[in-house]
């Protein structure tokens, strides 16, 4: 009490006392964030590491393996846990005057050297919003019914779970009611996507069914917001950025690249939770791995078959494309190629043409402009993709070809679709079912064509067919 | 050794060819895909004679600039050192870097023009020493043509009575080489001549 009297009295002190920052408390709170790159002033945080409220820890740490020979220097990235040797490198740092090591694999995140530091909220936690609104006028399918009741008892229980929910089977408004029942107990919610599409897809829906929540999409390129929300829609990637920060997560899509194929985004999702919670997870093709992950944690369950309209799941069809790579390198497009695509533009259908590679969709896009100029294509690094995308289902833009990137999270009304070489290794079975799920998704155009153009009929498509049959044939339970 | 594309993160097949062994050429550090996305500037191309720039700033330099310069990916020095080498090596030149702020190198950590030359192990002397810190890119291009000296010759420099080449990374308008080839024609430099890595 005397010391803020003092303070008080000499105005040249601006008094800052014990109190954080709200501003800052809010942003960094569960975050583990580089501190050159925090959008506060140096001077703030540095206010807060004195008052104990902000915890630092170098970005790189240094693991020194000793072994009957060889000494040899290890490290682990303390944002991304990245430690393949590969991905660091040893240079002579001029601001230290020393050697300093940096991790290359979140690079893109703002560099993280052994000599930056990273920062961490340990003080007073947020105050959390009591007042949320649930605005959702929809109505579930028994079988959405049922997992959303599922789900819920699975978080009450603290249990791991998978819904296993066909493409268009409305897993996303599945989700809508545990989110509530979480926000109303103070939780604070992440659901994370390997994929950037399916958070831009996503975060506007949460939004608007919780309009008085703050909401956070979170992906490469999203703008920092300073303030604190309860739910956070973010790719997997971003969850580099948290620690020990959610009660619960959902990771949805796990199944996509590159969450299988990169364990430090595992990693990720399992440092940004709390250390104690179980991870949730909703996918229309799950991996035998994840399958039997959740039984071996004897988790919950969920599987839905059908489409939240009820029709079938559209069986693709199988057109061979003899040589269709020689074809368009040599300038020419194979004929039924082109009859589909005419027959899509003479019946005013938006279309997509999925391609193995960028390259064959290069070579394919100024063939594809002769038919038909108001054509574009879309690739993962192509940064008007969302842009793109928006315009095909405002019928701005006649048909995209792309590469698996539009594979999941997208919907489109009344498209059709085509894979061009089928066969080819990127189309695996999960990915044919996910292309063939952007089809018939719409209540109003509940069917549409499905077509593999291939050089050969590979297993993998064999499988994807077999499995959407299984499906579309799996009994009907009562519920 | 390296096994991953510096740009793209795919394997790298390393084998090593008859053109490294014959030629010493180092082994390349990006995959045949991320290198075929670069455009060499052909030599009807080149914007003026004495200035030889060696890629167009297209969106695959514009990306690898990024990443090398504002993510600070030290790695990526290496990257165009064949083609650097095969320009400088045989050049019986005074080789002069544009030289940076110290305060800059010190918030970027390293000398990004310094770095591509020593990636290629070809010796430069710093003649040269920069008295503003802003930064050319910001400022429009009347401001740059308008603006002050920017450079400065070092004190104690000693001009051989040699050919001189500058080393930037990119060239724009050419004021900035303009400004540094003054200097060195000032101190007594019998010519100055150019090289960037990109032609903007
Ligand atoms: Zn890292
Ligand atoms: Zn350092
Ligand atoms: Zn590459």
């Amino acid at each position: 009490m005397r010391k803020r009297l003092f303070k008080q009295r000499t105005k040249t002190y601006r008094y800052i006392g014990n109190l954080e920052n709200p501003s800052l408390r809010d942003f960094l709170a569960g975050r583990i964030w580089l501190r050159e790159h925090s959008p506060f002033s140096e001077e703030l945080i540095t206010q807060h590491i004195q008052l104990g409220y902000i915890a630092t820890l170098p970005g790189v740490k240094k693991i020194s393996k000793m072994n009957s020979r060889f000494k040899r220097m290890n490290y682990i990235c303390n944002r991304c846990a990245n430690n393949n040797p590969n991905l660091f490198v040893t240079y002579y740092c001029a601001a230290c005057e020393q050697t300093c090591v940096y991790c290359r694999h979140c690079i893109s995140m703002g560099r993280v050297s052994s000599c930056s530091d990273l920062i961490k909220w340990v003080g007073p936690t947020p105050r959390k919003a009591a007042n949320h609104l649930f605005s959702w006028t929809g109505t579930f399918t028994p079988y959405q019914q049922k997992a959303s009741k599922e789900l819920i008892e699975s978080i009450n229980a603290n249990r791991a779970h998978l819904i296993h929910a066909v493409c268009g089977a409305g897993k996303t408004e599945i989700l809508f009611p545990a989110i509530y029942e979480c926000l109303k107990e103070g939780k604070r919610i992440a659901v994370a996507t390997p994929r950037t599409d399916v958070v831009l897809e996503l975060a506007p829906r949460i939004q608007q069914v919780f309009p008085k929540t703050k909401t956070q999409a979170l992906y490469g390129g999203a703008d920092v917001e300073k303030n604190y929300a309860p739910i956070i829609i973010a790719t997997t990637h971003q969850l580099y950025r948290f620690e020990d920060a959610f009660d619960t997560i959902i990771v949805d899509e796990a199944d996509a690249f590159p969450y299988t194929h990169d364990e430090t985004l595992q990693q990720a999702v399992t440092k940004a939770k709390k250390s104690d919670v179980p991870i949730m997870y909703v996918t229309a093709t799950p991996s035998e791995k994840l399958i039997y992950q959740i039984k071996k944690l004897q988790g919950g369950y969920s599987f839905i078959p059908r489409r939240y309209h009820g029709h079938p799941l559209p069986v693709p069809r199988y057109e061979s494309l003899w040589r269709y790579t020689k074809q368009i390198e040599s300038t020419r497009l194979p004929k039924k190629l082109v009859q589909w695509t005419k027959k899509q533009l003479q019946e005013n259908k938006p279309f997509l043409i999925f391609f193995p590679t960028i390259a064959l969709m290069e070579k394919a896009i100024p063939l594809f402009h002769q038919l038909e100029p108001n054509i574009q294509a879309v690739h993962a690094e192509d940064p008007n993709r969302k842009e793109k995308v928006l315009e095909l289902r405002a019928k701005k833009v006649r048909g995209l070809l792309t590469t698996t990137i539009l594979e999941r999270g997208i919907t489109i009304p009344n498209v059709q679709v085509a894979v061009v070489g089928a066969e080819s290794g990127i189309f695996t079975s999960s990915a044919l079912i996910q292309i063939g799920g952007r089809v018939g998704r719409s209540f109003d155009c509940p069917t549409g064509d499905l077509v593999f153009f291939h050089h050969g009929i590979s297993v993998e498509m064999d499988r994807a067919t077999k499995e959407i049959k299984r499906l579309n044939n799996t009994e009907l339970t009562t519920i | 050794m390296n096994t991953i594309c510096y740009l793209c993160s795919k394997p790298l097949k390393s084998r090593l060819t008859w053109k490294q062994l014959i030629m010493y050429e180092q082994q390349a550090v990006i995959c045949s895909t991320c290198d075929s996305k670069f455009e060499l500037v052909k030599p009807e191309e080149q914007k003026s004679p004495d200035i030889q720039a060696l890629f167009h700033y297209n969106e695959a330099m514009k990306d690898f600039l990024h990443q090398y310069k504002f993510f600070k990916d030290i790695v990526l020095k290496d990257v165009f050192r064949s083609e650097i080498a095969k320009a400088l090596k045989n050049a019986d030149a005074v080789i002069v870097p544009i030289p940076m702020h110290p305060e800059k190198i010190k918030t970027r950590t390293f000398a990004h023009i310094d770095e591509l030359l020593k990636a290629v192990g070809i010796p430069y002397t710093h003649l040269l020493e920069k008295i503003t810190i802003e930064s050319q890119s910001s400022k429009s291009k009347m401001e740059r043509e308008q603006s002050a000296q920017l450079f400065q010759l070092k004190p104690n420099s000693i001009i051989e009575n040699r050919p001189h080449i500058l080393i930037d990374d990119i060239v724009t308008t050419g004021t900035t080489l303009k400004h540094a080839k003054a200097i060195l024609i000032a101190a007594g430099a019998p010519s100055v001549k150019a090289f960037t890595l990109i032609q903007g």
